[in-house]
């Protein structure tokens, strides 16, 4: 009695009543909502998965503002104080003809971070029927917005080596600035997004476009 | 449902739990049954072609192996500086916790937690988790709390940053070199070291591989043929 939307020959484990364990891989029966190998929570998809990605890339979003704005760090020269901000950080490599630094910091703290907001935003759009799911693409994506987000978090790193290395009394001091603090939430937040969001919701979308009879069989309400 | 694309040649398979086990595409929910695979090679969806599972060569070995390199390599990396610089007469040393401390004593205690997480807390889940799951398993027994500690591993993964502290060693050393003298310490190669060691130690052990072996170490029967 399987409505065979995919291929014929392919079942889905949802369509059995069956859930892979997100922990073990332990793919068990649901209920008992207990993965029998190593206990976790069993769902058969990850509960509120569009919900929970948009609410975190919300987060990232609004952080996106100040961690731009507010000085990543503050340099304290002979009593001459300068803020730098990360594009501020980025200009001054470039204009001292470090193109290759200016580059990685242009990638890893400006394009990454939007890069990653706009993918997860349109796998959510097409995840719930707004566009069109082109799963084999789009989890493509999503594998690399997950495989490049760590990297943003360089620039934190610098800031917190450069705080440690330049403490030389009154000839210089660097202190870490609120913008990098609002910069890690961006980074954090982005990857929980990523991880929130379920893949299989893509492949689900695209089953009941080509067999609208298949909605009766799944959990998730039709448009 | 459909059986994954592969060959099977059961002597060099690891020993399966008794009974059908399944196996669901995690992207496309595909459902498989769940065939050994030959030594070197994996199963693959036969919807999406995402890899289900595979079948490392010397899987507990390798894991076992580099996990204790790793260890090591970190061991060393917190006793040696990762940049030494000499400066308005000068000479500052650049550790892990040093990093970490700066931001903490900076009033930026949440940054110096994460640098700590991020860098010294996962791979150390990482890395001790493995050899503490592994090198039991070699000799066919689960570790106390093996079953947590897998667990933890698998959270810790994606949070895992070593390779990038190590581009942000290089980014600061390029922006200091024109105030100061700095060159690398033996704590960054050694940091070097423990990313390679990590990346081998990791993918040393399918997810799928590890998780039958520890259920038959805890008491499962064996289906298949004991390696």
């Amino acid at each position: 009695m399987m409505s065979a939307a995919p291929p014929p020959g392919i079942v889905k484990a949802a369509d059995r009543g069956l859930a892979a364990c997100e922990v073990c891989g332990r793919v068990s029966p649901l209920p008992p909502a207990r993965c029998p190998r190593c206990a976790s929570a069993l769902h058969l998809r990850k509960p509120d998965s569009i919900r929970r990605t948009l609410a975190m890339l919300a987060a990232a979003t609004a952080l996106c503002l100040p961690a731009h704005l507010l000085p990543m760090l503050t340099i304290v020269e002979l009593g001459r104080v300068t803020p730098s901000t990360i594009i501020g950080g980025m200009l001054t490599f470039w204009e001292s003809g470090d193109y290759p630094i200016a580059l990685v910091i242009f990638a890893a703290s400006i394009v990454i971070p939007i890069i990653k907001i706009v993918t997860l935003l349109w796998l959510c759009a097409a995840a719930s029927g707004w566009l069109h799911p082109s799963p084999a693409a789009l989890v493509r994506l999503h594998g690399i917005t997950e495989l490049l987000g760590r990297w943003s978090m360089v620039d934190i790193f610098v800031v917190g080596i450069l705080v440690a290395l330049l403490q030389l009394g009154n000839y210089m001091s660097v202190i870490p600035g609120p913008g990098s603090l609002a910069f890690a939430g961006v980074v954090v937040f982005t990857m929980l997004a990523a991880m929130a969001f379920d893949p299989r919701l893509l492949w689900d979308r695209l089953d009941t476009r080509q067999d609208p009879a298949r909605i009766q069989t799944r959990e998730s309400p039709p448009d | 449902m459909s059986t994954p694309r592969t060959s099977r040649r059961a002597a060099e398979t690891w020993p399966k739990p008794a009974g059908t086990r399944h196996s669901a595409c995690r992207f496309c929910d595909a459902l498989h049954v769940s065939e050994p695979v030959e030594e070197g090679l994996a199963a693959r969806c036969t919807r999406c072609g995402t890899m289900l599972y595979q079948n490392r060569p010397a899987s507990l070995a390798r894991a076992t192996a580099f996990g204790i390199a790793a260890l090591t390599a970190m061991v060393l990396a917190h006793f040696f500086p990762f940049l030494i610089m000499d400066a308005a007469g000068m000479r500052s040393k650049l550790t892990l916790v040093g990093a970490a401390r700066a931001l903490i004593d900076q009033d930026s205690p949440l940054l110096g937690v994460s640098v700590i997480l991020f860098t010294i807390v996962t791979p150390l889940v990482l890395a001790g988790g493995l050899v503490y799951v592994c090198l039991p398993l070699h000799f066919g027994r689960s570790a106390p709390g093996a079953v947590s500690v897998a667990k933890w591993m698998y959270r810790s993964e994606p949070w895992n940053m070593v390779e990038v502290f190590m581009l942000g060693v290089i980014v600061s050393l390029l922006k200091l070199i024109k105030v100061a003298d700095v060159e690398f310490g033996a704590g960054f190669w050694s940091f070097g070291m423990l990313m390679l060691f990590m990346a081998a130690a990791v993918a040393g052990i399918d997810r799928e591989e590890l998780w039958d072996r520890m259920e038959i170490a805890r008491g499962g029967q064996t289906a298949g043929p004991a390696r």
